[in-house]
């Protein structure tokens, strides 16, 4: 990539230490970056990457530790004095006002020329050049809520290029983008560093890290375990950083027959929340030993077909077709009998009960029959071996199955959920962004108890927006957008430009039928 | 031979309940409370009790409790009941809104004698007893003069919600104009709150505009309305209490209740062991009712003089001024 | 004939609704104010009943209503100090210590007014002003030129914050601080001054249209604005949190008010419809307010504190 500087780092922070009561957040790290370096920072959720970042944003100060600019000590206070330093932060959650337009967040906390009064067409002036220099397309006048996510990050990087940042922190930043949109965004954080930046780049998602990076720190509770370069290492070396291990980042997959259509969906119509279609006309097949996973930018129809295969949103028209049976316009409770278990995407508002102890969340299902329920009365002692057992099948990390759900980890709240679905051996497996916000141990563990479910000859369908994730688990790859399934392409076949295409409606593959 | 004594068990605790009340009375120092819902100083309907009360005070021993600005009647209800709890000998709630509360509350407290105005509703209970002004009186003196002080033909009046004693004085002082001149164009803006000052200063404006040039209006709102007619120096007639001070420069004459007058008589059913039951009323002929005419203001004598006549028919009985 | 006193009456009726529109329109440009910096304040009837008495006793004292205005807004800047405290340092729940500070404002108005007063006594109102040619207009004249001073107080202010809202830096850091104070931090702007200062001046106004209604009713007495304080509020939702939108609402609310009290002087609303009738401003209110409210969101981040990285 391109050629690293030998001078004196732009940027570099030396044994930074901060504590927050019972954790130990950032411990010793050393971290630079030079001038026209991509350098990422990796690592799982709590790794310490977030603390280290608003260390330098003046967000937090460190215990210990010093951090220089240009080779001099510098103390980091608040983030107006680190954007007077040239650092710039473009956050995962974007810092924009919605209500006022592109150039009055660009002017937000700027010293104006007219002195109290604000200056807006010179501000939208410079905006425009920094625009062209850079092709971040973007219109002052716009309002930021009329603004596709693409385009709010590129006013989140034209606020940092107009105030001069030298060092761009970048948390997160391809976390909303489709394919291409980080392809072209891409190109545009390598412009930035030609022209002599530095760019700090977070991110979990590997293959990424390798294609942008010069270098990578990686980060695991809060302590440095390695820092490499993307032509010594692979994905695998960096999960192994990551996690503390090996790590398999897909499952094994044994070759398995599909069979019989297991669930299918005819012209089926749904209605979003503010009464939109948001599911149009879509169709479906999924046979017994299969993954199909479905693809695409969240709010393209996704969570309303999800909720209208579990019977949670009753369709406007068209057939859903579980294991035989036309369960089209049933109740939750009568389609999971039917045979069909539902991981929903949000864990902790449809998934599991927070306030819950373990053994509680895993008898949800199935609280009111025998062998857990006897005349009316739960019997705990059947309730807490069967708990028992699922804990350990699933590699639950947690004190006991007393303990309240909400006192787990992401992971394990989902392991909890998996184990609860999966046990009711379902006929249909739907699983909605298994692995979203879990770490990589974990999510290894949900692929490859997804994946033994294909073994054992349920129809899976995965629905993520981690193309990652797709791409490791299915045999199948159907692309949805604006309620639609633009495509279905066979794993084999499958790359990320052809996916990135069909995610946003510029490509349509032709629908096989099976 | 059992019912026998039953009767007398009965008569002896009659008997022993109303002693202390009876006996005791002449010279121990009495104790009551008023609940009212306005400032004690407002110079109109919270005021009026007070120096009634004030004025009986000189003559005999009394320990006056007094919770004034109590316009939320929850809050009345409570300090009612509290003062019943504390043992008062009498509580005076000030207010006709009160009375849904006092129905509660009085049945609770037997030994408590309540007094309700302004109101001519006992509830059928014996610890309660009402009492009002004949308000139509003051207003019917009022109408008659300002009819023949207005030159334009037309008189004002901004009222609070035409209920009750609000209503009495307005219709008195509207059949007193009409009384007076046949032909008057009297207007009343019932502006439909007790406390809107700012409103009730508009309604006078409205009124003045409309060619009313004398002008009336009750409740504690007609601060606000007082302030207008003084900005254009339009005559105004009070009622409730004495409100020269607001605007010596325009009120001709004000009505003023001298609670005192029934406050003394309840005081003396009191005295007798009656704790209710009774109704009262303060009027011309009583003398709770006075007409205090302001020194200050230039009246011409003729009106001056027609207003006095007026009182004396009121008193005589030979001018009708209510509806009753 | 007819027609000249039609004419009469709608002048009368527009100058009335102007004059009552004014302590609302003072109140609700405060309130709308420190609502855009995301601080709702439901204490505002308590601060113009302390700035009304504040006023109203320095008239009664100094005679001079100017010095009564001061003392009105003086008084409402101090309760924004203390509300800011409460509210941003403390981080109290700003529905509750708004109403603390009404319950405040109405007992401390009225106790001070007994001890340092007593009796109701009349003071020196603003007299209306007279400009020299369009004060003596014919029509236009009276229903716009013959207003006391604190009238073109009122409606003048609304152009200033329209103007401090939208065309300075103070005005985007408060509307950007309103919705995103995340986003405002992470720029460098201080939520906590830019608020402070919102409330302050708020309560400042609020202060200020106690005083203008105590001295323009030229008295005082309890509970004097009869919780005008709470419609205000409800007319900065009516104004959807714009200036002009809140002069519309709070002209419309007293120009309701106006045409209700003459229909009731000229007879067109029987009797016995007269107290339904005097419902009229509150239910076009509502009324409004559901529209209102459909079309148009209010700050995202009205009532919640923020803490850095919380």
């Amino acid at each position: 990539m391109s050629q690293i500087n030998s001078n004196t780092p732009m940027l570099q922070m030396r044994g930074i230490t901060k504590r927050f009561p019972g954790v130990l957040a950032s411990d010793n790290v050393d971290f630079d970056v030079r001038a026209g370096e991509v350098h990422t920072l990796l690592g799982e959720n709590g790794a310490g990457k977030s603390t280290l970042m608003k260390i330098l944003y003046g967000l937090y100060q460190q215990d210990e530790g010093e951090i220089l600019l240009h080779g001099k000590p510098v103390r980091l206070t608040s983030p107006a004095h680190a954007i007077a330093q040239g650092i710039g932060m473009i956050h995962q959650h974007f810092m924009l006002v919605p209500t006022l337009t592109v150039a009055e967040n660009v002017a937000l906390g700027l010293k104006s020329s007219r002195g109290p009064l604000t200056d807006l067409k010179t501000v939208s002036r410079r905006i425009t050049r920094l625009s062209k220099t850079f092709g971040l397309q973007v219109y002052p006048d716009a309002y930021i809520w009329q603004l596709s996510v693409g385009e709010r990050q590129r006013v989140e990087i034209i606020k940092a290029l107009y105030r001069d940042a030298s060092i761009l922190i970048l948390d997160e930043p391809t976390a909303v983008l489709t394919p291409n949109e980080v392809d072209d965004i891409f190109v545009i954080f390598r412009k930035l560093v030609r022209d002599g930046r530095g760019i700090i780049f977070i991110s979990h998602k590997l293959q990424e890290v390798l294609d942008l990076s010069d270098r990578i720190t990686v980060l695991r509770h809060g302590r440095v375990t390695g820092t490499t370069t993307p032509d010594k290492s692979d994905r695998h070396d960096l999960a192994r950083l990551m996690v503390g291990r090996e790590v398999k980042l897909a499952p094994d997959k044994h070759q398995v027959e599909p069979g019989e259509p297991l669930l299918v969906i005819e012209d089926l119509f749904v209605y979003g929340d503010r009464g939109k279609q948001a599911v149009k006309g879509l169709n479906l097949k999924v046979r017994s030993g299969e993954i199909l996973g479905i693809a695409g930018i969240s709010g393209n129809g996704q969570r309303e077909l999800a909720e209208a295969i579990a019977g949670l949103r009753r369709p406007k028209s068209g057939r859903i077709m579980i294991n035989g049976h036309d369960t089209t316009g049933y109740k939750p409770g009568q389609i999971r009998k039917i045979g069909l278990s539902y991981v929903p995407e949000e864990r902790m508002k449809d998934g599991a009960i927070g306030e819950f102890d373990i053994k509680e969340n895993l008898i949800l299902l199935n609280h009111n029959h025998n062998p857990f329920c006897k005349k009316g009365f739960l019997c705990f002692g059947e309730i807490c071996a069967h708990s028992k057992r699922l804990v350990r099948e699933y590699a639950v990390k947690t004190p006991g199955i007393d303990t309240m759900t909400s006192n787990l980890s992401g992971g394990n709240i989902q392991k909890v959920i998996m184990a609860r679905e999966l046990d009711a051996e379902p006929k249909v497996l739907l699983a909605s962004q298994p692995t979203r916000g879990v770490d990589i141990g974990a999510a290894e563990y949900i692929h490859e108890r997804i994946a033994e479910q294909r073994q054992q000859g349920t129809a899976s369908i995965v629905i993520s927006e981690d193309l990652d994730e797709v791409m490791a688990l299915s045999d199948r790859i159907a692309v949805m957008f604006d309620g639609q399934i633009m495509g279905i392409i066979e794993r084999d076949q499958a790359t990320r430009e052809s996916i990135g295409l069909l995610m946003t409606g510029e490509t349509q593959a032709p629908v096989e039928t099976v | 031979m059992k019912r026998s004594y039953l009767y007398l068990a009965a008569v002896l605790s009659a008997l022993f309940l109303l002693a202390p009340s009876s006996i005791l009375a002449a010279g121990k120092t009495l104790r009551v409370a008023i609940i009212a819902p306005s400032a004690r100083n407002d110079l109109a309907f919270t005021q009026s009790i007070v120096d009634g009360i004030k004025a009986i005070q000189k003559e005999r021993p009394i320990e006056l409790a007094i919770t004034d600005g109590t316009f939320v009647v929850e809050d009345a209800a409570a300090a009612i009941r509290d003062y019943a709890k504390k043992g008062f000998d009498l509580v005076i709630a000030h207010g006709s809104q009160y009375g849904g509360s006092l129905k509660e509350i009085a049945p609770d407290f037997p030994n408590t004698a309540f007094a309700w105005g302004t109101s001519a509703d006992t509830f059928g209970l014996s610890n309660v007893s009402s009492y009002e002004a004949a308000s139509d009186e003051g207003g019917y003196v009022m109408g008659v003069m300002a009819a023949a002080m207005s030159k334009k033909g037309g008189v004002g009046v901004v009222g609070p919600v035409e209920v009750g004693a609000a209503k009495l004085y307005v219709d008195g002082f509207v059949k007193g104009a009409k009384a007076q001149n046949p032909k008057i164009r009297a207007k009343v803006n019932y502006i439909g709150s007790f406390s809107d000052v700012a409103l009730a200063a508009e309604a006078a404006r409205a009124l003045m505009a409309s060619g009313a040039d004398v002008l009336t209006g009750t409740s504690q709102m007609v601060v606000g309305a007082i302030g207008a007619a003084r900005a254009k120096r339009v005559p105004w007639f009070a009622t409730q209490a004495n409100q020269t001070e607001l605007a010596p420069e325009i009120v001709v004459a004000s009505q003023v209740y001298k609670w005192e007058v029934v406050l003394k008589k309840i005081l003396a059913d009191l005295d007798k062991g009656i704790k209710g039951g009774r109704k009262y009323q303060i009027n011309l002929a009583n003398g709770g009712i006075v007409i205090e005419f302001n020194d200050g203001y230039k009246l011409a004598p003729k009106v001056k003089e027609l207003g006095l006549k007026t009182i004396a028919g009121i008193k005589d009985g030979s001018i009708k001024t209510g509806n009753k | 004939m007819a027609d000249s006193l039609a004419v009469l009456i709608i002048v009368s009726t527009i100058a009335s609704g102007i004059r009552l529109a004014t302590p609302f329109l003072l109140a609700s440009l405060g309130e709308a104010l420190g609502q855009r910096s995301g601080v709702l304040n439901l204490g505002v009837d308590g601060v113009m009943l302390l700035g009304a008495f504040g006023a109203y006793y320095t008239v009664l004292q100094t005679n001079n209503p100017y010095y009564g205005l001061l003392v009105g807004i003086g008084t409402g800047l101090v309760l924004g100090v203390f509300y800011g405290f409460i509210t941003l340092n403390l981080r109290a729940e700003q529905g509750v210590s708004g109403i603390g500070i009404y319950l405040f404002g109405l007992g401390m108005s009225d106790l001070l007014f007994q001890k340092f007063v007593g009796t109701p006594r009349p003071i020196l109102p603003f007299m209306p002003l007279h400009f020299p040619v369009l004060s003596d207009l014919p029509i236009v004249g009276e229903m716009l030129f013959q207003h006391s001073i604190i009238v073109y107080i009122a409606f003048g202010l609304v152009p200033v914050m329209s103007f401090i809202l939208y065309k300075t830096t103070y005005g985007l850091n408060i509307r950007a601080i309103g919705e995103n104070p995340e986003a405002a931090d992470s720029l460098g702007v201080s939520v906590m001054a830019t608020r402070y200062s919102a409330i302050i001046i708020g309560n400042g106004l609020a202060g200020l249209a106690g005083a203008a209604l105590a001295i323009e009713l030229g008295i005082f007495q309890q509970n004097l604005t009869n919780a005008m304080g709470f419609i205000a509020i409800a007319l900065v939702y009516f104004g959807a949190w714009t200036p002009t939108g809140v002069m519309l609402g709070s002209f419309l609310f007293g120009l309701v008010q106006a045409i209700v009290l003459q229909c009731k002087t000229f007879g067109v609303i029987p009797r016995s419809a007269s107290d339904l009738a005097a419902m009229a401003p509150a239910i076009i209110t509502i009324l409004a307010l559901v529209v209102v409210a459909k079309r148009f969101k209010q700050p995202a981040a009205l009532t919640k504190p923020y803490v850095r990285g919380g």
